[in-house]
């Protein structure tokens, strides 16, 4: 049940998308009207096939990393949804989409990863703040990306269609940076809690597992775009460049996580 | 609805002959009011501007009304008919229009989406009621124009991207801040062109504005015209450094804003970003000024480019908007061709009806014994034989008001069932 009405919702995040990036090229109310309504309906089956699937599972849909995934699209549409409107933003979606789109592709075989041993109230509480900073990057990322386009737009003076369709680069900065300073801090405990319960369930913290070391880094390049931000007055361009490396890293991780051997699958 | 419009424009003639056309308000109501009790239209008005003189009409003949009018409208100017006479064009009917929405949705202007056109179609059409000349067919038709009008500003952008310099700068400056209230702007030099950009930026919010000149005296005068403060000019570095957008103008020869001296302020800044509108020529701001981060330079001819796409943009929105008013026109005569055969609709329901409750009456009365069930069904029977022959005929009529045909249709069914003249 959860299976088909996951595909279903898909399908509209897929139709959503192509809307959303026609709408970049075609400013047509009409479009951006239908790709909204995508967008609605793929989130809206989207909740009903997570609600199914924990009532099958008769717990959290945040046992297994597809699982979360599957969660941190959720919120990741329901706040691109809010933000398009709130700031009327309706290009985001073509930026937020793609992404949101590709990590609910990976999702798609269902595979529960965490035995029953495993399970304990601290592992909810990683899953969650770690999939709360993961919604925060993928829309630190879609910022970044269109700080750059816009930046790239205003240094050449030759205004294409972009240009008419992105906002301000203050805004786009203060997005960034936004996000950027609300994914740090569930990323950060987030891993501190994983760490923890590692050392907890398997009695090591530093056990190879690609999905913990990979996280590392994409915390590193987090931490160090935020330190440079707060001491020394990195915006802009720079910090729009850590914010797609270190989601270059994220999105790594999480491959690692999904498709080799290790503690997260 | 025997409408016209004919004319001449910007688009097939010279503005010799346009201005020698043009004809001021006092002219045009006299011209309308003489066309009106000529008898040669119904309905009448007269558009008039630099860019076009046209006249949108209902006349029984359509041909005959346009030579009158428009040899009546040379007479008044004294000027030759015929050469204007081969230069007019004319719509009728659905094309007119097409025409009219064109017009007052700005789509047939010289720059498109300029906004002056719908108030001066507003005016003419204003005129034209004051000389009583406007009737049913134009009032409807104009006061559409206004509302499609209405529907293609605010729904495509043609309106939108600015057309002049002083305003696409703004426009970019908006696309750099996020809001202008509180950017603080320094005109580096007092010319016509930077006091209209900094203009401009103020009614965005834009303050404290800061004016500096190598002639002091100049300085003070464009300051107090700005409600800003003069700086003096060597003083420029420090005010540069308090500023989020710079105006340059100045007549030297050499570059005034130096590569070092930006360099020197933008660590301060923060990352603030830094905008500079160079419109001198020889330019102001040093070429590589723009090489650094956070610094947006544009000079004169960058400025002339982004008003060469906005203004390619328009013309793209154009498009968007050709295809409101095709639809606008389907729906406009899609009613308006109902509103005409209506009444017509009605009053041959009426007589059917009336013969078939009449005939029902009749025939009940001669049948006392008929059970309720009976009576019924006579009943029912009749009401669909009548529905069953009216189809036909409605159908037809209203498809024929549709394709602009009506009136022998009309004039048809008012013989065949004897409706009486109408």
């Amino acid at each position: 049940m959860h299976q088909t009405l996951l595909t279903l919702a898909i399908v509209g995040y897929v139709i959503a998308t192509g809307l959303a990036l026609a709408f970049l090229v075609q400013r047509d109310e009409l479009i951006h009207r239908l790709a909204s309504l995508a967008t609605l309906a793929g989130w809206i089956l989207h909740t009903v096939a997570l609600l199914t699937l924990a009532l099958d599972l008769g717990r959290p849909p945040l046992g297994s990393l597809p699982e979360a995934l599957l969660v941190a699209v959720w919120v990741v549409v329901l706040v691109e949804m809010w933000l398009e409107r709130r700031y009327g933003l309706p290009v985001l979606g073509a930026f937020v989409l793609p992404v949101a789109l590709a990590f609910s592709l990976q999702s798609m075989p269902m595979r529960p990863l965490i035995g029953s041993t495993l399970r304990g109230a601290w592992v909810w509480v990683h899953i969650l703040l770690a999939l709360v900073g993961i919604a925060a990057f993928v829309l630190n990322f879609a910022g970044a990306l269109m700080y750059l386009l816009q930046e790239r737009q205003l240094k050449t003076k030759r205004p294409g269609a972009l240009y008419y369709r992105l906002p301000a680069l203050e805004t786009l900065d203060r997005l960034t940076y936004r996000t950027l300073a609300l994914g740090f801090p569930f990323l950060t405990i987030g891993l501190i809690l994983g760490a923890l319960w590692a050392g907890a369930a398997w009695g090591s913290v530093f056990a190879f597992d690609p999905l913990a070391l990979l996280s590392l880094v994409a915390w590193a390049v987090y931490a160090l775009a935020l330190a440079g931000r707060a001491t020394a007055g990195w915006h802009g361009r720079r910090t729009a460049y850590f914010a797609i490396l270190g989601f270059a890293v994220l999105a790594l991780t999480l491959g690692a996580g999904l498709f080799l051997p290790g503690r997260h699958g | 609805m025997p409408l016209f419009v004919a004319g001449l424009s910007h688009r097939n003639a010279p503005v010799e002959l346009r201005e020698q056309l043009a004809v001021d308000e006092d002219k045009l109501r006299e011209l309308l009011r003489d066309a009106a009790a000529s008898g040669a239209v119904r309905e009448v008005l007269v558009l008039s501007t630099c860019n076009r003189v046209e006249v949108y009409a209902v006349a029984d003949v359509p041909g005959e009304a346009r030579g009158a009018l428009f040899r009546r409208l040379c007479r008044h100017r004294g000027i030759e008919t015929a050469p204007v006479e081969a230069l007019l064009y004319t719509h009728a009917d659905a094309e007119a229009v097409r025409h009219a929405f064109r017009v007052a949705s700005s789509l047939d202007s010289m720059m498109i989406g300029e906004p002056q056109i719908l108030g001066q179609v507003k005016d003419a059409f204003a005129l034209a009621q004051s000389c009583e000349t406007v009737g049913p067919a134009l009032h409807t038709l104009f006061t559409q124009a206004f509302a499609v009008a209405k529907r293609v500003r605010s729904e495509t952008e043609i309106a939108r991207h600015a057309v002049s310099v002083s305003f696409a700068a703004v426009e970019l400056a908006k696309k750099i801040f996020e809001r202008l209230d509180g950017k603080a702007v320094l005109l580096v030099g007092a010319g016509k062109m930077s006091e209209l950009a900094a203009r401009h930026l103020v009614e965005h919010g834009a303050f404290p504005i800061y004016v500096t000149n190598r002639t002091g005296a100049r300085a003070q005068e464009m300051a107090r015209a700005l409600a800003g403060t003069a700086v003096p000019f060597d003083e420029l570095a420090t005010a540069l450094a308090a500023v989020d957008i710079v105006i340059t103008s100045t007549g030297a020869p050499e570059p005034v804003i130096k590569r070092e001296a930006v360099q020197r302020i933008i660590h301060a800044r923060r990352g603030r970003p830094l905008f500079f509108i160079d419109i001198a020529v020889p330019r102001d701001v040093e070429d590589s000024v723009d090489t650094l981060d956070d610094v947006y330079c544009y000079d004169i001819d960058d400025l002339k480019q982004v008003v060469d796409a906005n203004i390619r943009e328009r013309g793209r929105e154009a498009h968007r908007a050709e295809a409101i008013v095709d639809r606008e026109v389907a729906k406009f005569l899609a009613r308006l061709g109902d509103v005409e055969v209506i009444p017509t609709i009605v009053s041959l329901r009426e007589r059917l009806e009336g013969i078939r409750s009449g005939e029902v009456k009749r025939t009940l009365a001669r049948l006392p014994a008929a059970t309720p069930e009976t009576r019924e069904a006579i009943e029912a029977m009749s009401t669909a034989i009548v529905n069953k022959i009216l189809h036909a005929p409605i159908t037809k009529l209203r498809e024929s008001s549709r394709a602009g045909s009506s009136r022998s249709w009309l004039e048809l069914v008012h013989e065949l069932f004897g409706l009486g003249r109408k």
